[in-house]
C-alpha cells in the first residue's frame, strides 16, 4: 500500500466537513481567549452555528449523492457515513444547547467545555467515515480524548473525578486491547482496509485479533462483558456529558462495528451470528434486570442504555440490509428520546439539584410539560406505539425474523415488558405521588428547545416513518450486496459524485 | 362524510385529545366541551356506519387504505365489517357515556379527558384495523393510558383477599392469589394490567411476526394474509408452526380477554380504575380479546381454529363458574361487576368455540350487548362511590331512599346483564345457547348455571346497595338529577333495550360477518354433524369446490349464508 498523498481539490471536497469545522474549531479557541469576558453561552451559539454549517454541508453532500474514498481507502465518505455524520453531529447540537444551563456549575475553562465537545464530535466524524483499521484507532482515540476530561470536568465532585479515572483505565485498556487485535489482524493478513480482509483465510490469530477489536468497541458501546464503566461513569458525569456519552459515540461505534461486521467478515456471518446473539441476549437482558434496582435516574437511563444497545445488536446479528437498515433507524429513535429523558433530567437536576428516581415526586404537578415530555421519551425507549422507539424496535425484529432468530426475538419481546416496568416506576413518580415541594419548576428557553426537538422527533417518526425509512434505506444501499466483499468497495471512477 | 366516516371516528379522538393540550385546566367548561365534542362527531359517525353499513353486500366497507412503510409492508387499512361494525360503536357510545359520567371530575380534568379520548380511540382503532401491524399497534396504545387513568384518577382497591362466605369464613381469588403480591394500591393495580397485558400481548407480536415470516408475503395485511398465506404443515418442535402461531396468537389475545386463569389483572384492574375508564376497560377494552382472536387466529388460520378451538371451550367453563363464584362472595361493588364481566366474557368464549353461524353471531352480539349493560353497571357503581366514597357492600344500603332514580336504573342493568328477555343480551345468550347446545352440552349446562349465578350476585349487590336498612352516615348522597347525569345511563339503557325489542338490522349486519367466516373455517371438513348451517352448505356448494373467497366488499359466498340464514329463521 503506498501513501503517497496525490489530492485533487475535489477529493478535498470530501473532507470539507471536517475541515470546515476544525477551522471553527479554532475560531472557537481563538475566541474565548481573546475575549474573555464574552458571556459562554454566545460561544455555545458560536460552536452549534459552526455545527449546523457542517450539518447542512453533509445534507447537501447527502442529497447530491456526493461519495468517494480518500488516502487510499483509509477515509471514506458514503452515504452511511453521512447519516452518522448527521447522527452525531444533531445530537452534538442538542448537547451544547442543553448544557448551556449546565455549564455555570463548572468553576474553571468554560469556554473550554464547548470547544472540548466540538473536538469529540470531529473525532467522531471520522470514526464514521473510518474505514480501515488504523483510521479507526487513531478517530477512536481523538474523540475518547475529549470525553475522559468532560466526564471529569466537575472539579470539585468526588464522583465525577471517580467516573472520569474509571472511563479513562477502561478506556485506554480497551484502546490496548484494539491495538493488540490490529496488530494481530495485520499480521495474519497484511491487510488494513475492511474491504480487502473479506477474502483472508481464517486462522486462529484472526479470531482472537476480532475479538479484542470487538471488546474495544463493545465497550465504546457498552455492550454487557465491556459494560462496567457504564454505571459509574454516566452517573458521575455532567449530565450533558452523560447525554453526549449516551448517543453519539454509540453511533459512531456502531457504524464501525457495521463496517467490520458487514464488509470486513461478511463472509464469516455464521461464525460470528453466535457471538453477536449471546452479546445481545446478555446486554439486554442484564441491562434491563439492573435498571429495576436503580434508585438514580442517570444510572437507569444508563442501564437502559446498555438494554438498548442489546437491541441494536439483534439487529447487526440478523447480519443483512434490512438489519442494517433497521439499526440506522433504531439509532434515529433513541437520539431523539434519550437526548430528550436527559434534557429533562438536566432540567429537573437544575430546578431540584438532584437526580434521584424519588425527586421526580409529583412532577406532573409541577411541570406538566416536563412530565409529559418525559413520559413520552420513556415510553420510546420503552417502546410503545406510537412513538418511533416502538416502530424502531419492530423494525430490528422484523429485520431478525427474516433471517430466523426465534430466541434473539423472544428475549426481546420479553425483555420490553420488563423494560416497561422501570420506566413506568419514573412514571408512577412523576404522575401518580403527590409532589412533596409543589412550586413549579422553570426551564431554561434552549432546553425547551432541545425538549421540542425531541418530541418532534419521537412523535413524528413514530406517526409517519416513512421519510425515515427511506432515507436509512438509501443510506445503506452500499451494504446491500455485502457478502460479495468486491461489490463493497467503491469504484474509484465514481471518487467524487455531485 | 361517506366513506371517510371511519376516519372521522377514529381521528375525532385523537384531534379533540390534542386540542386538549392547548387548553388550560381553568376553563373547565371548554375543557368538557372539547370532550364531548370529539366524542360526539366519533358517536355520530358510528352511527353512519352502523346504519349504512350494507348487510346483504357484506365484506369490508368503508375500506380506507394508505401505505405507511413500504420497506416493512404495512399500510394503514381500515375497513369494519359485520363483526367490526357493532364494536365501533359500542366504543363511541361508551366513550361518550363515560365522558358524561366523568363529568365532574375535578382534579386534572383536561388531562383525564386527554388519556380517555386516546384510550376510546385506540380500541377504535383495533375494531377497524385490516393491517396486523396496525392492529397491534392500537392494541399495545390502548395499554398505557389505562395506566395513568388508573393511577391518577383511580382509588385504591380494598379488601382485594378478604372477602368472606356466609359463614364469615374467608375466601380468596386463589388463582387470582398466584400474581397477586398482596397489594390493595391503585399503582399495583395499574402496573399489574400493565405487565400483565404487554407480556400476553408480546406473545401475540411473537405470533404476528412468525406469520409475516412465514408467509413470505411482506405483508402484513389481512386480507391478503388470509388468502394466500400458507402456514399450515410446516413442522417446528415436534408440532406445527400453525399451531404455536395459534396458541401465541390466542392467549396473548385471550389475556385481555380475559380468559381464566388469565383474569386476574382484570378486576383488580376495574377495582381501581374510575367510573368511565371502568365502562371503557369492561365494556369495549376487553372485547379487544376476543376481536382480535377472531381477526387473526380465525382469519389467517381458519382450520388451526378447528382444531384447537376446543381449548376455548374448556376454558370458558372455568371462567363463568369461577368469575361467578368470586363475584358472589366479593364485598367490593366494583369486584363483583368485574368479576362478573370475566365470567360473561366465558360466554363470548363458548359461541365463538361452537364455531357455527348461530352461536358466532351470538357471541359478536354478546359483546356488544355486555357493553351497554356492564357500562351501565359500572356508571352506577361510580356514582354510588362518588356519593358515598366506599364500595364496601356490606356497609352501605337502603339507598333507593336517596337515590331513585339510579335504583331503577340499577334493576334495568341487572337485567340487561343477567340476560332478561326485551334486552339485547338475551338475544345474545339465547343465540350461543342454542347455537353451542349440538357441540358443547355440558358448557351449556354450566353457562345456564352461570345465569343463575349472575342473578344470584348482582340481586345480593342490589339489595346490599339500595335496600335494606341505610347507613346514616351516607344520608347526604343525593339522585342523579341533571340532564349530564342521566344522560349517560338513559343512552345505554335504550340502547340495549332498543335493541333487545328490534335486534333485526344488529343481526343481519353481525351475520354479514359472521357468515364468510364460518364457512371459511368450516369448508373443508365438516365440524359437527349437527351444523345445520352445514348442512345447508353441503346441499349448495360440494366441498374442495367451494369457490376461493373474493376480497374487499364483494360479496362472499351469497348463497351459503343466504341458504344458512333462510334455515334458521
Amino acid at each position: 500500500m503506498s501513501f503517497t498523498l496525490n489530492l485533487s481539490f475535489s477529493d478535498l471536497l470530501l473532507l470539507l466537513p471536517e475541515i470546515f469545522l476544525t477551522c471553527w474549531l479554532c475560531v472557537v479557541i481563538i475566541v474565548d481567549f481573546v475575549s474573555p469576558r464574552l458571556p459562554k453561552e454566545r460561544l455555545a451559539y458560536l460552536s452549534v452555528g459552526g455545527l449546523l454549517a457542517t450539518l447542512g454541508c453533509l445534507a447537501w453532500f447527502d442529497v447530491n449523492q456526493v461519495s468517494g474514498t480518500l488516502f487510499g481507502n483509509m477515509f471514506v465518505l458514503d452515504r452511511m457515513a453521512i447519516f452518522f455524520k448527521i447522527f452525531i453531529l444533531g445530537s452534538t447540537i442538542l448537547v451544547i444547547l442543553a448544557s448551556i444551563e449546565y455549564v455555570d456549575r463548572f468553576t474553571l475553562f468554560r469556554g473550554e467545555y464547548y470547544v472540548l465537545v466540538v473536538m469529540s464530535a470531529l473525532g467522531m466524524m471520522f470514526m464514521a467515515s473510518a474505514n480501515d483499521l488504523l483510521s479507526v484507532f487513531v478517530s477512536l482515540e481523538f474523540s475518547t480524548l475529549g470525553f475522559y476530561i468532560l466526564v471529569s470536568y466537575l472539579r470539585d465532585d468526588l464522583a465525577s473525578n471517580e467516573a472520569g479515572l474509571k472511563f479513562f483505565i477502561l478506556g485506554v485498556f480497551a484502546a490496548g486491547l484494539f491495538a493488540y487485535g490490529i496488530s494481530l489482524v495485520y499480521g495474519e493478513t497484511g491487510k488494513l482496509v475492511f474491504s480487502e480482509m473479506a477474502s483472508a483465510p481464517v486462522t486462529p490469530g484472526l479470531i482472537i485479533g476480532f475479538l479484542l477489536i470487538f471488546a474495544a468497541l463493545g465497550f465504546k458501546i457498552g455492550a454487557v462483558p465491556f459494560h462496567s464503566w457504564i454505571p459509574d461513569t454516566y452517573h458521575g458525569a455532567p449530565t450533558p456529558v452523560t447525554a453526549f456519552l449516551s448517543i453519539a459515540p454509540k453511533g459512531a461505534a456502531l457504524a464501525i462495528m457495521l463496517r467490520i461486521f458487514l464488509v470486513a467478515l461478511g463472509t464469516f456471518k455464521p461464525t460470528w451470528i453466535y457471538l453477536l446473539v449471546a452479546v445481545s441476549i446478555v446486554s439486554m437482558t442484564y441491562g434491563n434486570i439492573v435498571a429495576i434496582a436503580q434508585r438514580n435516574i442517570k444510572r437507569l437511563l444508563a442501564y437502559s442504555g446498555i438494554a438498548q444497545i442489546g437491541n441494536v445488536l439483534i439487529g447487526l446479528a440478523a447480519g443483512t440490509k434490512m438489519g442494517n437498515d433497521a439499526i440506522l433507524f433504531y439509532l434515529l429513535a433513541y437520539l431523539f428520546a434519550n437526548i430528550g429523558a436527559f434534557a429533562v433530567v438536566i432540567a429537573v437536576s437544575q430546578a431540584i439539584g438532584r437526580d434521584e428516581i424519588e425527586d421526580y415526586r409529583g412532577l406532573g404537578r409541577r411541570s406538566p410539560f416536563l412530565a409529559f415530555s418525559m413520559l413520552l421519551f420513556l415510553l420510546s425507549l420503552a417502546g410503545v406505539p406510537p412513538l418511533a422507539g416502538f416502530i424502531g424496535k419492530l423494525y430490528i425484529f422484523v429485520a431478525a425474523i427474516k433471517e430466523g432468530l426465534y430466541t434473539l426475538i423472544t428475549v426481546g419481546l420479553i425483555n420490553i415488558v420488563i423494560s416497561m416496568y422501570y420506566y413506568l416506576i419514573v412514571v408512577k413518580q412523576m404522575y401518580i405521588n403527590e409532589p412533596i415541594d409543589p412550586s413549579p419548576i422553570s426551564i431554561s428557553g434552549p432546553m425547551k428547545a432541545v425538549i421540542y426537538v425531541g418530541l418532534t422527533g419521537t412523535l413524528v417518526i413514530g406517526i409517519y416513518p416513512q421519510p425515515f425509512t427511506d432515507w436509512v434505506v438509501a443510506a445503506t444501499l452500499m451494504f446491500a450486496n455485502f457478502m460479495t466483499p468486491a461489490a463493497t468497495a467503491i469504484p474509484p471512477s465514481l471518487l467524487v459524485g455531485g | 362524510m361517506g366513506e371517510y366516516a371511519l376516519l372521522y371516528i377514529l381521528f375525532a379522538p385523537f384531534a379533540g385529545a390534542l386540542a386538549l393540550i392547548f387548553v388550560s385546566n381553568r376553563q373547565p367548561t371548554l375543557v368538557r366541551g372539547i370532550a364531548a365534542s370529539a366524542a360526539f362527531v366519533s358517536l355520530v359517525a358510528s352511527l353512519y356506519i352502523f346504519y349504512g353499513y350494507d348487510p346483504v353486500q357484506g365484506g369490508f366497507q368503508f375500506v380506507q387504505k394508505f401505505p405507511w412503510s413500504k420497506e416493512l409492508g404495512i399500510a394503514l387499512y381500515l375497513g369494519v365489517d359485520g363483526i367490526g361494525t357493532p364494536l365501533v360503536l359500542a366504543s363511541s357510545i361508551l366513550l361518550f357515556a363515560g365522558i358524561f359520567v366523568s363529568w365532574h371530575i375535578k382534579d386534572r380534568a383536561k388531562e383525564f379527558y386527554i388519556w380517555l379520548l386516546i384510550l376510546a380511540a385506540a380500541t377504535i382503532g383495533v375494531f377497524m384495523s385490516l393491517d396486523l401491524f396496525f392492529l397491534y399497534f392500537f392494541y399495545e396504545m390502548s395499554v398505557i393510558p389505562m395506566y395513568l387513568l388508573l393511577g391518577m384518577w383511580g382509588s385504591h382497591t380494598k379488601k382485594y383477599l378478604e372477602m368472606t362466605d356466609p359463614e364469615g369464613l374467608k375466601q380468596r381469588d386463589s388463582v387470582g392469589f398466584i400474581f397477586n403480591f398482596g397489594s390493595n394500591s391503585k399503582e399495583y393495580a395499574a402496573m399489574k394490567l400493565v405487565l400483565f397485558l404487554s407480556a400476553f400481548a408480546v406473545a401475540a407480536l411473537m405470533g404476528i411476526l412468525l406469520i409475516y415470516k412465514f408467509s413470505g408475503l411482506n405483508t402484513f395485511d389481512i386480507l391478503v394474509l388470509r388468502e394466500q398465506a400458507n402456514l399450515m404443515n410446516i413442522p417446528v418442535l415436534g408440532t406445527t408452526l400453525d399451531k404455536i402461531i395459534w396458541i401465541l396468537v390466542f392467549f396473548g389475545f385471550a389475556s385481555i380477554a380475559p380468559i381464566w386463569p388469565l383474569h386476574s389483572w382484570s378486576p383488580v384492574g376495574h377495582a381501581a380504575a374510575p367510573a368511565a375508564t371502568s365502562m371503557l376497560h369492561a365494556g369495549v377494552l376487553m372485547k379487544l380479546g376476543h376481536f382480535s382472536i377472531i381477526r387473526v387466529a380465525f382469519e389467517i388460520l381458519p382450520e388451526t381454529t378447528r382444531e384447537l378451538m376446543p381449548i376455548a371451550a374448556v376454558l370458558c367453563m372455568f371462567s363463568i363458574i369461577y368469575g361467578g363464584f368470586v363475584a358472589f362472595y366479593a364485598k367490593d361493588t366494583k369486584y363483583v361487576i368485574g368479576y362478573s364481566s370475566s365470567s360473561h366474557m366465558g360466554y363470548v368464549f363458548l359461541g365463538m368455540a361452537a364455531l357455527n353461524y348461530i352461536s358466532l353471531s351470538g357471541a359478536v352480539i354478546y359483546m356488544f350487548a355486555h357493553a351497554m349493560a356492564t357500562g351501565m353497571l359500572f356508571a352506577m357503581a361510580g356514582w354510588v362511590y362518588d356519593q358515598t366514597h366506599t364500595r364496601d357492600i356490606p356497609s352501605l344500603g337502603g339507598l333507593s331512599n336517596k337515590m331513585p332514580f339510579i335504583s331503577g336504573c340499577f334493576i334495568v342493568g341487572c337485567m340487561a346483564s343477567i340476560g332478561m328477555p326485551g334486552t339485547v343480551n338475551f338475544v345474545a345468550e339465547i343465540m350461543i345457547v342454542v347455537g353451542s347446545w349440538n357441540k358443547y352440552p355440558l358448557q351449556v349446562i354450566v353457562a345456564m348455571l352461570g345465569i343463575v349465578l349472575t342473578l344470584a350476585y348482582l340481586f345480593k349487590m342490589m339489595r346490599g346497595l339500595f335496600y335494606g336498612p341505610m347507613n346514616q352516615k351516607y344520608s347526604h348522597a343525593h339522585d342523579a338529577v341533571g340532564t349530564v347525569d342521566r344522560l349517560p345511563l338513559l343512552m345505554m339503557i335504550t340502547i340495549s333495550i332498543g335493541f333487545g325489542i328490534f335486534p333485526m338490522h344488529l343481526y343481519e349486519v353481525v351475520r354479514s360477518g359472521v357468515d364468510p367466516l364460518i364457512a371459511r373455517i368450516t369448508q373443508v371438513v365438516p365440524v359437527a354433524e349437527g351444523d345445520e348451517g352445514l348442512r345447508r352448505m353441503k346441499g349448495e356448494v360440494k366441498i374442495g369446490e367451494y369457490p376461493a373467497l373474493p376480497m374487499v366488499s364483494s360479496k362472499p359466498i351469497t348463497q351459503v349464508s343466504e341458504a344458512s340464514r333462510g334455515g334458521q329463521e
